[in-house]
Formats: C-alpha cells, sequence, structure tokens
C-alpha cells in the first residue's frame, strides 16, 4: 500500500477521532464506575499520613484517625474513642473511660494498651511542646483495660480541645508501625481504610467493622487537583463532587459566584477564622496613637470589601473571633466606614494638611506588608483599604511579597501594617490569643498580631489561667482591651466555602478546616 | 565527526557545571527564612527550638560553599536530597516524575511537528491564497495566544461543554489529549511559519528551476526538493521548542493534574523547596543542553555542508 498525502491525513484524522470516541467511553464507563463513590478534589498529594507527623492533609487523616473526643458545633465536646472523662486535681489529672468493641481497620483491639502506646509517641516530645497537654505532661497510668489517667505538672488550658486535633494526638494502630518503630502504613479506627495512595489520588473503602454511624456510599476516592480553575472545570464536567475547604482544595469567592451561575451547589458556612489587620507602633511611630488606629479602622468600608471582594459570602467583622467559637465574647457589629469621623480623629491627633497629611513635617505614609499566599484575596484587599486611605489623608504603600518572605518579615516587624488570619476552630479563641498576642510565648512562624507585655499579657494570662465560670469573665477584658485601645482592626469572617454537584445530598459544612465533611452525604443515584 | 561530538560534549559538561552553581546561587539567594516556612508546614504553631532545628536538619546553617559542595556531589551521585515540604526522597520522586514530562512533551512535540507541518505545506502549495491566508491567521493566533488561556479553553470546550475528554489526570490516551494539545499549540504556530517561509526560499533556489524544466510538479519539487532542504532549519527551530517546552510544562501540567516535574517545580518554588526547585532546575538545564546537543547531531547528519564542514 503507498502512503499518499490523503491517505496519511485520512489516517491521521482517524486515530484523533479514535482517542476522542475511547475518551467519551470511558467517561461513560468512568461516570458509571463512580456509582457508590464520592469523588472529592484536593489541591496537593495527602502525603505522609503518620498523625504523629506534619506533612499530610488534615482531612485526609480525618477520614481514617479518630480522636478521643470530638470537637463539635459551637466548640461542644463530644465522645468518640473515649466515651466518658473527668478532669480532677485542679485541672492536672483527666480520667478517660475508653470506647469499647472498637477495632483498628487491621484487627487490633483498641484499648488501654493501643491508647498508652499511642500518648507516648508524642505526649512530652519537646516537637509538640506547642500543645499544653504534651508541654506540661507527667506521667500516664493504665487503671484497666479501658481506663487511663493522664497526669500533668501543670493545669492544661482546653485540655479537652486539644485532644481532638487532628494531629498529633489521633489513633494509630499499634501494629502499623514497623520493627523499629517507625510509621509504616496508615491504619486507624475511622470509618475510611486507605486502599490506594499516590500523587494522582488517595482512595478509601468504607471499614465494615467500624464502631460509629458508617457512611452510606462504599468509595472515597480524593483526587489531586492542583488548579483551582482545574477543580472547578472538573466539578462542572462531572468527574468530582465536592471541591472546597481552606486546607484541603480552596475556592475562592470568585470562582463559587462562578459556580453558582453555572447553577452548581454551593454552600458557605460563616467559618470561624478572621481576617484582621495587625498595627506595629514599633516601626511606625505614627501608630503608637490610638486616635490614629482608631481612624484608619473606621476608615475602611467592611461591608464593601465582603460585598465586593467577597461576594457578599463573608460578613464583616467587628470582633476578633465570631460567635461560632466558644468563649468569643460579647458580640459588636463591625465598625461603619465614617471618613469624616476618620479625618477628624487625624486632625485632633496632629495630622493636618493634604492630600497627605503631615506632622511635624514628616508625611503620614504607611507600609502595607501582603501576601497572596499566605492570606487568599489580601493583595486586592490592600488595595481597597489604599483608596480609602488616600481619601482620609493617608499614604498607603502597599509591598507584597512571597510566602515565605512575609513570615520573615512578620517576625522581624518589617511592617507597618499586615493581615493575620486567627487559627479558627479547634485551636480558638486560646490558639491566636497566646500564640498571636501574649508577647511571651515565642512564636516563630507568623509573628505577633499584637503585644503589650505591661497591659495585654496580664489579661491574657489571667484568662488562660481562668477554669470554670471564670473563663468567660476573664477573657472578655482581653476583648476589651483590644477594642477600647483599638490595637487591631478585625476586617471580615472568612467564610468557608464548599460546592458540589448534584449526586451530593445532605451536605454539611465542616465544623472545622481541618475535618472532611463526608459524614452526611448520601449519594443520589445516577 | 568525532572530534565534533566530543567538542560539543565538552562543552556541554562546562555549561552544566555553570548552570549549576547558577540555580544554586538563584535559589539560595531568594529572600525569607525557609526554615520557618518549614515549620509552619509541620505543625500549626513551632517553637523558636523546632525552628532552629529544622535549620539545623536543612543545613542552613552551614557555610555556602558547603552547601553547594554538598548538595552537587550528592546530585551528581543522583542523591538530591530529601523534600522539605513532603519529606520525601527527591530522586525518587523526579523519577516517578520524569516519564509523565516526557510524555507530555514527546506527545506535543509529535503533534506540533505534524501541525506545522501540514499548516506550512498547506500555505507553500497554496501561496498567498485562501489556504496560505488561513494558515497563516491561524499560526497567528497560535502564536499570539497564551497557554494557559488556550489550556483554559480547551477544558471548557471539551471537558466541560461537550464532555467529550476527561479535564484532570493522567491516566490513559483519552487524558493525554488535551495537555498535549495545549502544549503543542504555541510550538505549531511558530513552526508552521518556519516551514512556509523556508519552503518559499526554497523554492526560489535554483535547483527548483531545473526541476521544473525537467516537468515536475509544484507539489513533487515541494515534497523531493525543497522538504529536504529546510530539514536543517526545521531540526534547529524544533528543537528549541521542544526546550521551552520545559518551560510551558510548569504551566500546563498542574492545569490538567499531571504529576510531572513541571508541577513539582511549582510546588517547590511555591513552598521554598530548595532541593526539589534545585534539582528541578538542574535537570531542565541538563534536558535543555542535551536537546542541544541531539539537534547539533542531527542537523550534522542531515546537512552535508556542515558535515563537510567537520571532516
Amino acid at each position: 500500500m503507498t502512503v499518499n498525502r490523503r491517505t496519511f491525513l485520512q489516517g491521521a484524522f482517524g486515530a484523533v477521532g479514535l482517542v476522542m470516541a475511547q475518551g467519551a467511553l470511558s467517561k461513560l464507563v468512568y461516570a458509571q464506575g463512580a456509582s457508590g463513590t464520592l469523588r472529592v478534589a484536593i489541591a496537593k498529594p495527602a502525603g505522609n499520613l503518620d498523625p504523629q507527623s506534619h506533612y499530610a492533609i488534615w482531612a485526609i487523616q480525618d477520614l481514617m484517625f479518630e480522636p478521643l473526643v470530638k470537637y463539635g458545633r459551637g466548640g461542644q465536646i463530644e465522645p468518640c474513642l473515649a466515651t466518658d472523662w473527668k478532669i480532677e486535681g485542679g485541672g492536672k489529672t483527666l480520667h478517660l473511660t475508653l470506647r469499647q468493641g472498637v477495632t483498628f481497620q487491621d484487627g487490633t483491639k483498641f484499648d488501654a494498651a493501643a491508647c498508652k502506646w499511642n500518648l507516648e509517641r508524642w505526649m512530652g516530645l519537646d516537637q509538640f511542646s506547642w500543645m499544653n497537654c504534651s508541654k506540661y505532661f507527667e506521667s500516664l497510668e493504665v487503671v484497666d483495660d479501658y481506663h487511663i489517667t493522664l497526669h500533668f505538672n501543670e493545669p492544661v488550658l482546653a485540655l479537652m480541645q486539644e485532644l481532638s486535633y487532628t494531629r498529633p494526638p489521633r489513633f494509630l494502630s499499634p501494629m502499623s508501625v514497623g520493627a523499629d518503630g517507625k510509621f509504616k502504613e496508615p491504619v486507624g479506627t475511622g470509618p475510611w481504610r486507605q486502599v490506594k495512595a499516590d500523587d494522582t489520588e488517595s482512595a478509601f473503602e468504607r471499614y465494615d467493622g467500624y464502631w460509629g454511624d458508617k457512611p452510606s456510599y462504599e468509595r472515597l476516592e480524593a483526587k489531586v487537583i492542583p488548579d483551582p480553575r482545574s477543580r472547578v472545570a472538573a466539578l462542572r464536567s462531572g468527574e468530582i463532587d465536592l471541591v472546597g475547604g481552606f486546607w484541603i482544595a480552596p475556592l475562592t469567592p470568585e470562582e463559587a459566584k462562578q459556580l453558582e451561575a453555572a447553577a452548581v451547589n454551593v454552600v458557605v458556612d460563616p467559618g470561624n477564622v478572621t481576617l484582621v489587620m495587625a498595627f506595629n507602633p514599633d516601626r511606625a511611630a505614627a501608630l503608637k496613637d490610638s486616635q490614629v488606629r482608631k481612624a484608619i479602622s473606621i476608615g475602611i468600608d467592611r461591608a464593601a470589601i465582603s460585598q465586593v471582594l467577597y461576594h457578599g459570602y463573608a460578613k464583616p467583622a467587628g470582633n476578633l473571633f465570631s460567635s461560632a467559637l466558644p468563649y468569643a465574647g460579647k458580640q459588636h457589629g463591625a465598625p461603619v466606614r465614617d471618613a469624616a469621623a476618620a479625618s477628624a480623629l487625624l486632625e485632633k491627633a496632629g495630622w493636618t494638611g493634604g492630600p497627605i497629611r503631615s506632622k511635624d513635617g514628616k508625611p503620614l505614609t504607611l507600609e502595607m506588608v501582603v501576601s497572596p499566599d499566605a492570606v487568599p484575596g489580601s493583595r486586592i484587599i490592600a488595595e481597597v483599604i489604599q483608596s480609602e486611605m488616600k481619601e482620609i489623608g493617608i499614604d498607603l504603600v502597599i509591598r507584597s511579597v512571597d510566602h515565605a518572605s512575609k513570615h520573615t518579615d512578620m517576625l522581624e516587624q518589617k511592617y507597618d501594617l499586615g493581615f493575620f488570619l486567627t487559627y479558627g476552630a479547634p485551636y480558638d479563641p486560646f490558639g491566636s490569643i497566646v500564640g498571636l498576642c501574649l508577647s511571651t510565648f515565642k512564636n516563630d512562624v507568623e509573628g505577633k498580631l499584637v503585644t503589650d507585655p505591661v497591659n495585654l499579657d496580664p489579661l491574657i494570662n489571667a484568662a488562660t489561667a481562668a477554669t470554670g465560670d471564670q473563663i468567660e469573665p476573664t477573657i472578655q477584658k482581653v476583648y476589651d482591651w483590644l477594642r477600647d485601645n483599638d490595637a487591631i482592626a478585625p476586617l471580615v469572617y472568612v467564610p468557608s466555602i464548599w460546592a458540589h454537584s448534584n449526586r451530593v445530598q445532605g451536605f454539611t459544612s465542616p465544623v472545622t478546616e481541618y475535618d472532611m465533611p463526608y459524614e452526611n452525604i448520601v449519594l443520589a443515584a445516577e | 565527526m568525532v572530534h565534533f561530538i566530543s567538542k560539543r560534549l565538552q562543552q556541554s559538561l562546562i555549561l552544566l557545571f555553570l548552570a549549576s552553581v547558577v540555580c544554586f546561587t538563584l535559589v539560595v539567594s531568594a529572600p525569607g527564612n525557609v526554615a520557618v516556612l518549614i515549620a509552619e508546614l509541620r505543625g500549626a504553631v513551632a517553637t523558636p527550638g523546632y525552628v532552629e532545628q529544622v535549620a539545623e536538619e536543612i543545613g542552613l546553617n552551614k557555610p555556602l560553599l558547603m552547601r553547594y559542595v554538598d548538595w552537587f556531589g550528592d546530585a551528581v551521585s543522583g542523591d538530591f536530597g530529601i523534600s522539605y515540604r513532603t519529606g520525601q526522597d527527591v530522586s525518587a520522586d523526579l523519577a516517578a516524575r520524569m516519564s509523565i514530562t516526557g510524555t507530555l512533551i514527546a506527545g506535543s512535540a509529535i503533534i506540533a511537528t505534524l501541525l506545522s507541518l501540514a499548516l506550512g505545506f498547506l500555505g507553500a502549495l497554496w501561496p498567498y491564497k485562501l489556504p496560505d491566508r488561513v494558515s497563516r491567521g491561524l499560526a497567528l493566533l497560535g502564536a499570539s495566544t497564551p497557554t494557559f488561556f488556550v489550556g483554559a479553553l480547551m477544558i471548557y470546550a471539551f471537558s466541560v461543554h461537550f464532555q467529550l475528554l476527561p479535564s484532570f489526570g493522567f491516566s490513559g490516551p483519552e487524558t493525554w489529549v488535551l495537555p498535549w494539545l495545549t502544549v503543542a499549540v504555541l510550538p505549531a504556530a511558530v513552526l508552521s511559519r518556519v516551514v512556509r517561509i523556508g519552503l518559499e526560499e526554497a523554492m526560489s533556489s535554483p535547483f527548483v528551476l531545473t526541476a521544473k524544466s525537467k516537468g515536475l510538479s509544484r507539489t513533487a519539487i515541494l515534497f523531493r526538493d525543497a522538504l529536504p532542504n529546510i530539514t536543517p532549519l526545521f531540526i534547529n527551530a524544533l528543537g528549541t521548542q521542544v526546550g521551552l517546552m520545559t518551560a510551558t510544562a510548569i504551566i500546563v501540567e498542574p492545569l490538567f493534574s499531571w504529576q510531572g516535574l513541571g508541577d513539582y517545580f511549582l510546588a517547590g518554588v511555591r513552598f521554598r523547596d530548595f532541593m526539589v526547585v534545585q534539582a528541578c532546575l538542574l535537570i531542565f538545564l541538563t534536558f535543555f543542553i542535551l536537546v542541544n546537543l541531539i539537534v547539533d547531531l542531527a542537523v550534522l547528519l542531515t546537512d552535508p555542508r556542515i558535515r563537510r564542514q567537520w571532516s
């Protein structure tokens, strides 16, 4: 047979047609294969799932590994692998009753011995000293097969919240480590058992020996899709069922709006993380004056930021924490922009003239450091604030940096104004108050939102030392001090955004950004 | 010929050494403390002691020269260290990902070659007529459309709208089509102009007049006489485009969720994962140098004038 131009072109077009036809066919087969399978997007491979390691996606670990207690809505602590607990000795002793009839996915029994083996893998180690229960750990006593007692040398603040964290407190089968005691494979007590994991996906099958309510579908696949636009396209084309979550595969408000316009189900939860603006009076002398800080705060149009930049999904913030968190304090409305009042405050503080105000011959110029990698959307928010500041006579210079440089700059206080995100549930309120506001707590990652060793530290120390009914009034004093001194400027409560296909029914947003929201989902028949 | 190859190999090795110095310097001179970033990735709140431990663990406290010597020595023996971000062996990750990027570049190069030859010949067969104008227009469109936009359009058209092809993944020929086409568009556009102009120049050569006087048709002359003449030129241009495809892979792989070297490099850059970035840069540069070497050899084999020059 001779190959001429015509036969070559016919062959080439035929080959392309065949590939496309095979693609269409395989999609049909794929869709049928997806029956009984929830397909979730994840932005990166799940990573090393050892609960005592720090690399994995929290939500993937959440599928397999369970804690002693769970963090419920509004901060309620709910039983999980522990059915009962009692704190005694002024917060220094914890008695735990373990759940009976629980087995790890490899058949190993969960009992006091397994519990002890797990807790001793991390409690008391320096690496985990950022957790109070590890920092103050003294000893562990096995009472019987299903009762253990933990002793601490200091009262542990938010002890039960800490035990609900995804890592390191979750439980791994003692049989799933090598002879050297090092993690080998992910085997937990949770409802999902990992059957496959590589750089493209992690697949899980329902663990039928699970002690609790089992999922109504048999399989869960977490597909790695790094590009946000591709995640949106995959959801729209029906290749995945669920996308969202700050640490899983974040959706921006813009993307959520596009999906809504394409009739895709979008679920927005108010969330429990706050975007806050920090002032650095140590670098910018003008910010030492609370009138200037207040002028900046009321010069910002939070409602516009919420409506325009977050497409109405975010709520303007008037507090460090939203009411979704426990001990969030008395809730105040967000300040309404008042440019005239802001200008008057600046005049009163001695900053006069225009278009950029000055004092003693020095212009009122402030530098704002932003990192869109660390705080998504922060560059645009900064630009909006920049134009609003100009209206009241402040020259705001924006310096955009990458994630690593942002950390260095914040730590070394190379900024006048900067954005911070609070840690959110289950870490807050104490996580952010201690980590970001207590001067004596060394936080070498994010830097400090605000510190005042003389006035603020005693209030925080009192709040963290309080127990029972005393917690609320003492922590309120911290919030009052922050508010009375305009020490920070909360901007918006960052929403938790999810989108799902029509196959997914009964979806509810997860309680924390670290959980996978699989629990209430029912998959509709194809 | 042997002399030519040995000279080019020597030059390539020197270039590779210089490239390793450049990529190491570039990566380590970036601002920001990577130890803090890693500490943050590993835990919710990191203590100063832990940040210091991380800095020690990844060798940040050593002098720069020592760090370079350590890294280069290990790299030469195939050990690219451990990823700061994932804790996994970088060499193993590279080995797993290389075939993915290789598939992307090989497939795209073949498509780009076929498309460019088709468009170039279309224009040359009917010069200054409708097919020529159409191929010129397509080339202009292809060359001036950014790759990420081409990819987004492909996904929207073939995955979201017609639902014919998957929008992500690397699990079979149907998942290869869109990434191949996305990467191939720009090189195809550029190469089609190389073919078209090369053919036009060749067609104005004296040997074409001879062929015409022998009674050969324009099509026969184009394929039999002009095509071999533009081959060295085409190989040179193709080599450059294949080299540039590594840069395109950085954009296209994450878009289609291909866990290749481009995706690995991008993740490394975002998280200041020194080991990954340095290893990827070195591989990209080695690939570029290797492609150039192959192109030189191919040109030597296809162009008798250069062969004579080195004989």
